[in-house]
């Protein structure tokens, strides 16, 4: 059992960190850094409750923050450029975060043990969750509580005069500026909630794993953030977490049986995915018939 | 007396430069194949230094089954990367609208993945060996040395890029990849097949990238699955210094990027270096949008 909460966790996780590139896509920019949010987030938060002793919730909350902050310094000149450049400028930035953390020691010593991030080696023993006797089942529940908490805000942000804004400005900036729309403050604003949530999701996932490093963070997850949302659907929070289902439970999880071959078959499918579905999953046709068949239900009963 | 900055003579400095300016000959190749694919499709193709690399994987897997010259083995790296860079194009962008641009950027990358996985599969993820030329010869004029097998790779890189450079402005195919580049609703009206320049711009610029990627191992000495993505993100960043579509620009790019990364490590230590590139790459992109030529550029 204890496996299936365990992927239970991971799928949460990845969903948070989804969705922190979902918020970003919708202003139409790319971003190749939420990994390094990410690790900032998991790092920080895991050196307030090792080393500091903090209770998991306010450390999680202040690795998010900083990693939103960050986000926003970065933003204003960052978003200077535009598509692909932005691509290219966040890739080159969470490639940096990453190999700060790469270089970066701080250990103290505490009952006999030098605890702390060491460098190439890692950041071993957040142990939070095992010595306040989480389960993980427990774990599980704590996870997607912030999954859900997470994925409401964004539902309710969609519908609100928000969402209408950044969507604006995702599909024309040009039309977006001459209604009065201020694009950087937009688009920075989006950057920096989404830095934030990474940052949220880095805090969990370096309690869970209970041993992050900066190998964690590579290209590879930055690619994953921004392929949920855009494999899913850009229409609704909800294909983003389709798309982390079909990636990490059918892909990843449910391929195991292939062995090695499931890692060349995972690229492969997403070649597939995209030539067949260049819109994702749940694209306008869908919700449109989506839409058709709530209203239909209700104008049966 | 030596004048010293930070520990190191003028000479060491100048021996550092100069070896990465040969190596990142590599990158501006590199840089150049980002450059050009992205000139005729408006679209990055992530998967592209993996196709270089892929190149060279396959004429060492050639190597295994029979004993090749080098030379040989370079020549079938560049025809093998041309043939993946082929497959990138069909599964990437044949079929794919082109008024979707992240379906296609998401795609390249599950190529990036895919072709990474492959060399992983066929060599079980070890460092595989990889045959250099003139690696016993070192020019010396007092205490500053060129590596032979470096100065090598800088030169067949020069000859891949004067060879382009002359596919692009000399011939007829060149005419219509550039035409179509430019106006591709003009070209396709003069009855160019925009398909079909396309196709054979990704084939071309994978033959290139085979003969970096084959460079690359040679000047490694080794071939590693750990090289795709810093290959990649240097290529990149080769071509945004020097201003996406701009070939001259790619080329510095890649030579400045070679050169700096030296010194870095010279300076402070092989795992800080990659850092330091990031972020000069970043104050770049902020600070200088357009790179070292760029005019404001039309693709945004």
């Amino acid at each position: 059992m204890d496996f299936i909460w365990g992927l239970v966790q991971i799928l949460g996780v990845h969903t948070i960190i989804g969705l922190s590139a979902y918020v970003i896509l919708l202003t139409g920019q790319v971003s190749m850094a939420q990994a390094g949010f990410c690790a900032i987030g998991a790092y920080i938060a895991g050196m307030l409750t090792v080393l500091a002793e903090w209770h998991i919730i306010p450390g999680m909350l202040v690795g998010g923050l900083a990693a939103g902050a960050l986000a926003c310094v970065v933003g204003f000149p960052a978003l200077r450029v535009k598509g692909l450049m932005f691509t290219v400028a966040t890739l080159a930035f969470g490639e940096f975060v990453r190999l700060f953390w790469f270089n970066f020691d701080y250990q103290i010593s505490r009952g006999g043990f030098e605890i702390g991030p060491l460098g190439g080696e890692g950041f071993r023993q957040i142990r939070f969750f095992p010595e306040n006797g989480w389960s993980t089942l427990e774990v599980a529940i704590f996870v997607w509580v912030w999954v859900i908490l997470i994925m409401a805000i964004l539902w309710w942000m969609d519908r609100s005069r928000i969402g209408a804004v950044l969507r604006a400005v995702g599909e024309d900036e040009l039309a977006a500026q001459s209604v009065g729309i201020n694009l950087t403050a937009v688009k920075v604003t989006a950057f920096t909630i989404g830095g934030f949530i990474a940052g949220l999701g880095g805090g969990i996932y370096a309690h869970y794993t209970t041993h992050v490093e900066h190998l964690n963070f590579g290209v590879l997850l930055a690619t994953f953030a921004i392929a949920y949302p855009i494999l899913g659907g850009l229409r609704t929070v909800v294909g983003t977490l389709l798309a982390v289902l079909f990636i990490q439970g059918v892909l990843v999880e449910g391929l195991r049986f292939l062995g090695d071959l499931r890692n060349i078959l995972f690229g492969a499918f997403i070649v597939l995915a995209m030539n067949l579905r260049p819109a994702g999953f749940i694209d306008a046709r869908v919700t449109r018939a989506l839409g058709r068949l709530f209203r239909a239900e209700r104008g049966g009963a | 007396m030596e004048i010293e900055i930070f520990g190191w003579t003028l000479l060491d400095y100048f021996q550092t430069i100069v070896d990465g300016v040969l190596y990142g000959a590599t990158y501006a190749i590199i840089g150049i194949g980002f450059t050009l694919i992205f000139g005729v499709m408006d679209k990055l193709n992530l998967a592209y230094a993996a196709t270089a690399l892929a190149g060279a994987y396959f004429s060492w897997g050639v190597g295994t089954q029979i004993p090749l010259p080098a030379p040989v083995a370079y020549v079938i790296s560049s025809i093998a990367a041309g043939g993946f860079g082929y497959l990138v194009y069909l599964c990437n962008f044949r079929y794919i609208p082109s008024g979707a641009p992240l379906a296609s950027l998401l795609a390249t990358v599950g190529m990036l993945l895919f072709l990474e996985e492959l060399i992983v599969h066929s060599t079980q993820g070890m460092p595989q060996p990889y045959p250099a030329l003139f690696d016993d010869v070192m020019l010396e004029w007092g205490d500053f040395g060129m590596r032979g097998d470096l100065l090598f790779v800088f030169c067949l890189c020069v000859l891949a890029t004067v060879f382009l450079l002359y596919v692009l402005y000399r011939t007829k195919l060149g005419m219509a990849t550039r035409a179509v580049a430019q106006q591709p609703v003009a070209a396709q009206l003069c009855g160019m097949s925009v398909q079909g320049t396309n196709s054979t711009t990704f084939v071309i610029a994978g033959a290139i990238g085979g003969i970096a990627g084959a460079m690359i191992g040679a000047s490694v000495g080794i071939l590693s699955p750990l090289l795709t993505v810093p290959v990649t993100v240097k290529g990149l960043i080769a071509a945004v210094i020097g201003g996406l579509g701009s070939i001259p620009g790619a080329i510095v790019g890649g030579l400045l990027i070679g050169a700096f990364e030296n010194t870095f490590q010279l300076l402070r230590s092989v795992t800080e270096r990659d850092m330091y590139v990031m972020l000069l790459l970043f104050a770049f992109l902020a600070f200088r949008p357009g790179g070292i030529f760029g005019t404001a550029s039309r693709h945004e």
